[in-house]
């Protein structure tokens, strides 16, 4: 692994070197709520300063730049007895995201496992993934966040780069050699033992600031047992059935599918569009029967999916413990609580 | 350097005419294919030969019986159904379809000459080669007996490689009973066939109840040594195969000796969109076929 | 006007090009306004369905239609003969919009006396007026097309499906979901009230694309939690009174409305 460390001035040279070919994506500011905090979202940036380094979490993953809501994944064109399909896989050029915390970075990188390691990858995502450069950005934990507890908290790969802000200095790790050929725009610097130093210190600082814990020890066995637990009711009774947790979610990537006509006739549309398990139709099949009519049934689905057989399939949770689900719930259902309940420990 | 990412095309023109060889390119891929016939079944069914028209690419269409594909009509949708037909005929396929939605709506006003696309095949399948030796037992109720069709067709094609095969078919009454044409050719194929309705109307000859009562005949006239070679297919409702499978075992047939069907809408087929899981389970990829001791440990599926 | 209807296939079967008319009883119009809103696509939409009534865009009229596209709420007696009149008439009676739907903006009158609602509106002359009723108090309604106003992309989609014969399925899920899919900020965030939690979606968020809180035109989506709802209004501090505005505004909330009053 390569390390190097430049001078805080020298971010925007980089990011100047790099806008002025690319499309960049970075987080910015997009309003204040009601309590004026600053409301944040990952959108395209032209200038350095209309990125946020210091933003928290924003309220959308950076989801929609590789698995947009909704998308085409097909259009026809039919004459009088035939017809013909044509796909697209929807990106023309390669983008850069400015400035991903270590949550969102892994969460791509689960998405990577099941979109790409599995049987039939998706090029849909395929083309996306494949023609994105990523920069990490260090953060500060803030009361939601519960990435420790996922195993999220660091990147270990699925970046270019990842910067770390260690007081005076920039310290950056370079995973690509495009990375590194960008970074030969800009003053750099090995690092020094000091640096080294200073960095661990960073970290720990960090680690100390975590107060949101889950207890996953068991967990994927502990959900077997309690499968028929009355808890999932009570979280079921609180739950909209809205489904903005899995909107919000930088993980969920369940869909649905489906064709439209156009109103000439002579086209058609088959449209994917990013659904939630917990609405109403998930498990609907032709002819009406509906597999998880209550709300409940829905909701301790996506609990399974994401904490049993996600684990079960590859040795790791679904959740990369960003709290968006909990933050965004209007009736308050938070990660954390769910588990600790149906664990026996409601607080 | 040049400031400017290089455009990753993740499917190389040269691929895309190599469409099978790329794994990308196969997601969304259609093939092209013709309803050749329909033939009613009954009221509410249909069986819709469908070949796929590229000559090279039927004959490169393997299947084995179990499997499902997906069904595309430009504009109106896709879903999937299973295979009806014997793996012997490749891409010249049969589909029994009942109306039960937009498609399949559809699909019964279209006439023969329709082109429809075609994704697969996909998902686990029966282990036919398995059960070389043994005796076969398949069990359907109702629309089961679609995907339990191709399993028939298998072993009327290789008779030889079995030993006794039943075939025990319950429909609610027998107006509904699938496949007629065919029964006389099972049974000159030596295969015993025995079917059951549940509300007899007056030219019904046959017994009537439940497919159990023909399994309870068939446990009181058969030894024991019977179930120690016995393989069974089960497809039906889960309330079906669950009381069926748990009469079988109690024969002593192993669960894993017994495989059964399950139904759920894919929309994609392929293991991403999740709408077809189980528990946590994609029935898509680890099904739709699955030995009973599997579906027994699926939370969700019975 | 005579010529014989051109026939259209998809993929190889038939199209009906059904004979289409427009009706209003109490409402603003604007829902029929909408459907002739986007000169684009009208001439296609017109080579789907042939429309023979329609006040708004049209002379000629016609008695002989299939589908009877209704606008409005039911307010007065001769009202209520017109609908049955035009329900023996046609094959398929849609209703369009909040009001056909639900009774609309025009049935928060509802919550008071006729007496003095007459009074209110128009003082020493009054005219007969009955409370407001949707049309499926009065006749079968055969499909529903919700919102204040209906939606122009949504009334073409159900035309599409209904010439080709596909079933016409409305969004079950509630509003939220297509408004986080628009990555609109939480009018909650902005402490602003919204009933997108418990409104059918099918509108693509549009009020709330706009900053503007949803409320609920569209009625109920299924599997609607609306205690919860009142306990989020109740948290970011909204009173009993703006819930009940909301649900009250137009008339697809009036049974959990009501058993909010009661209490």
């Amino acid at each position: 692994m390569i390390f190097r460390v430049f001078d805080k001035d020298e971010l925007k040279k980089l990011f100047n070197v790099m806008v002025s070919a690319n499309k960049v994506i970075g987080p910015v500011e997009i309003g204040r709520d009601r309590d004026n905090k600053p409301i944040y979202a990952f959108n395209e940036v032209k200038s350095f300063d209309s990125v946020r380094l210091d933003y928290t979490t924003t309220k959308l993953p950076a989801k929609r730049y590789f698995l947009p809501f909704k998308e085409n994944l097909a259009t026809f064109s039919l004459d009088a007895d035939d017809w013909q399909k044509k796909v697209d896989y929807n990106i023309d050029r390669p983008f850069i995201f400015f400035g991903l915390h270590a949550c969102d970075i892994n969460a791509l990188n689960k998405l990577d496992k099941v979109l790409l390691g599995s049987i039939y990858p998706m090029p849909y995502y395929a083309a996306k993934r494949e023609n994105m450069f990523i920069i990490g950005l260090d953060c500060t934990p803030q009361p939601y966040c519960f990435c420790r507890s996922m195993g999220a908290d660091t990147a270990l790969h699925g970046f270019d780069m990842f910067i770390t802000d260690v007081g005076d200095l920039y310290f950056v790790e370079i995973l690509s050699d495009t990375a590194f050929n960008f970074l030969k725009n800009i003053k750099t610097a090995e690092p020094v033992e000091d640096d080294h130093i200073q960095y661990m210190k960073v970290v720990s600082e960090k680690n100390k600031k975590f107060t949101t814990h889950v207890d996953t020890t068991d967990l994927t066995k502990i959900l077997d047992m309690e499968f028929q637990s009355d808890v999932w009711k009570q979280w079921g009774e609180q739950c909209l059935a809205c489904g903005t947790c899995s909107k919000v979610c930088p993980t969920c990537y369940c869909y649905g599918v489906e064709e439209t006509i156009d109103i000439n006739l002579h086209g058609a549309k088959k449209t994917k569009f990013l659904y939630s398990c917990n609405l109403i139709d998930f498990a609907e099949v032709a002819g009406g029967h509906n597999f998880r009519p209550e709300r409940h049934s829905r909701l301790k689905y996506r609990y399974y999916h994401k904490h049993r057989g996600f684990v079960e399939a590859y040795e790791e949770s679904l959740c990369v413990g960003c709290g968006r689900c909990g933050e965004a719930c209007l009736a308050g259902i938070t990660v954390p609580e769910v588990i600790a309940s149906v664990r026996g420990e409601a607080g | 350097m040049d400031a400017e990412l290089r455009f990753v095309n993740v499917i190389s023109d040269a691929q895309m005419k190599q469409h099978r060889k790329s794994d990308l390119s196969t997601f969304e891929y259609t093939y092209k294919a013709e309803i050749t016939n329909i033939h009613r079944l009954t009221e509410m069914e249909n069986l819709y030969r469908i070949q796929i028209i590229d000559p090279e690419e039927r004959r490169q269409f393997f299947f084995k019986p179990g499997q499902f594909l997906m069904l595309e009509l430009p504009g109106i949708g896709e879903a999937p159904f299973s295979i009806s037909s014997s793996p012997a005929r490749h891409g010249d396929v049969e589909l029994c379809i009942r109306k039960a939605g937009n498609l399949t709506n559809f699909l019964s006003r279209v006439g023969r000459g329709t082109h429809v696309g075609i994704r697969g095949p996909l998902g686990t399948s029966f282990p036919m080669e398995q059960m070389h030796g043994q005796n076969i037992l398949l069990i359907a109720g109702g629309l089961g007996l679609a995907p339990l069709r191709s399993a028939i067709a298998y072993t009327q094609d290789n008779r030889s490689r079995f030993n006794s095969v039943d075939i025990i078919y319950g429909a609610k009454d027998p107006s509904q009973l699938l496949f007629t044409y065919l029964y006389d050719v099972w049974r000159a194929d030596d295969i015993e066939l025995s079917i059951i309705v549940d509300k007899p109307d007056t030219s019904w000859k046959g017994p009537t109840g439940l497919v159990t009562k023909i399994i309870e005949k068939m446990f009181a006239e058969r030894d024991v040594s019977f179930y120690k070679n016995t393989y069974a297919i089960v497809c039906g409702p889960p309330v079906m195969f669950k009381f069926v499978c748990n009469m079988l075992n109690q024969k002593d047939i192993p669960m894993q000796k017994m495989f059964v069907s399950l139904e759920r809408r894919m929309h994609c087929g392929m293991g991403k969109c999740c709408r077809c899981n189980v528990g946590s389970t994609y029935t898509c990829l680890k099904g739709p076929v699955f030995d009973y001791w599997t579906v027994m440990n699926l939370k969700e599926a019975i | 006007m005579n010529d014989p209807t051109p026939v259209r296939t998809y993929l190889g079967v038939p199209l009906y090009r059904p004979r289409v008319a427009f009706f209003e009883f109490s409402s603003c119009e604007g829902c029929q306004l909408q459907i002739l809103n986007n000169e684009a696509t009208l001439l296609d939409f017109l080579s789907l369905v042939e429309v023979v009534n329609f006040r708004e865009a049209m002379k000629e009229r016609s008695d002989d239609y299939e589908i009877a596209l209704v606008e409005g709420s039911i307010t007065r007696g001769d009202e209520t003969g017109r609908l049955k009149k035009i329900r023996e008439k046609a094959k398929v009676l849609v209703a369009l919009g909040s009001c056909a739907c639900f009774g609309g903006v025009n049935q928060l009158k509802n919550r008071f006396g006729l007496d003095w609602v007459k009074k209110e509106v128009y003082g020493d002359s009054p005219i007969e007026t009955e409370y407001v009723r949707p049309l499926e108090d009065i006749v079968k309604v055969d499909l529903k097309i919700f919102g204040c106003p209906v939606k122009k992309e949504e009334v073409e989609n159900i035309i599409i499906n209904i010439a080709i014969g596909k079933a016409i399925v409305h969004p079950k899920y509630p509003i939220c979901t297509e408004c986080k899919a628009n990555e609109n900020i939480c009018l909650f965030d902005l402490g602003e009230p919204c009933l997108g939690p418990i409104t059918r979606g099918g509108c693509n968020s549009w009020c709330p694309n706009s900053r503007f809180g949803c409320w609920g035109c569209r009625g109920p989506a299924e599997d609607t939690n609306i205690e919860q709802m009142k306990k989020i209004m109740k948290e970011h501090g909204f009173s009993e009174d703006t819930i009940l505005d909301r649900l009250e505004c137009f008339g697809g909330f009036s049974s959990y409305a009501q058993e909010l009053r009661k209490k």
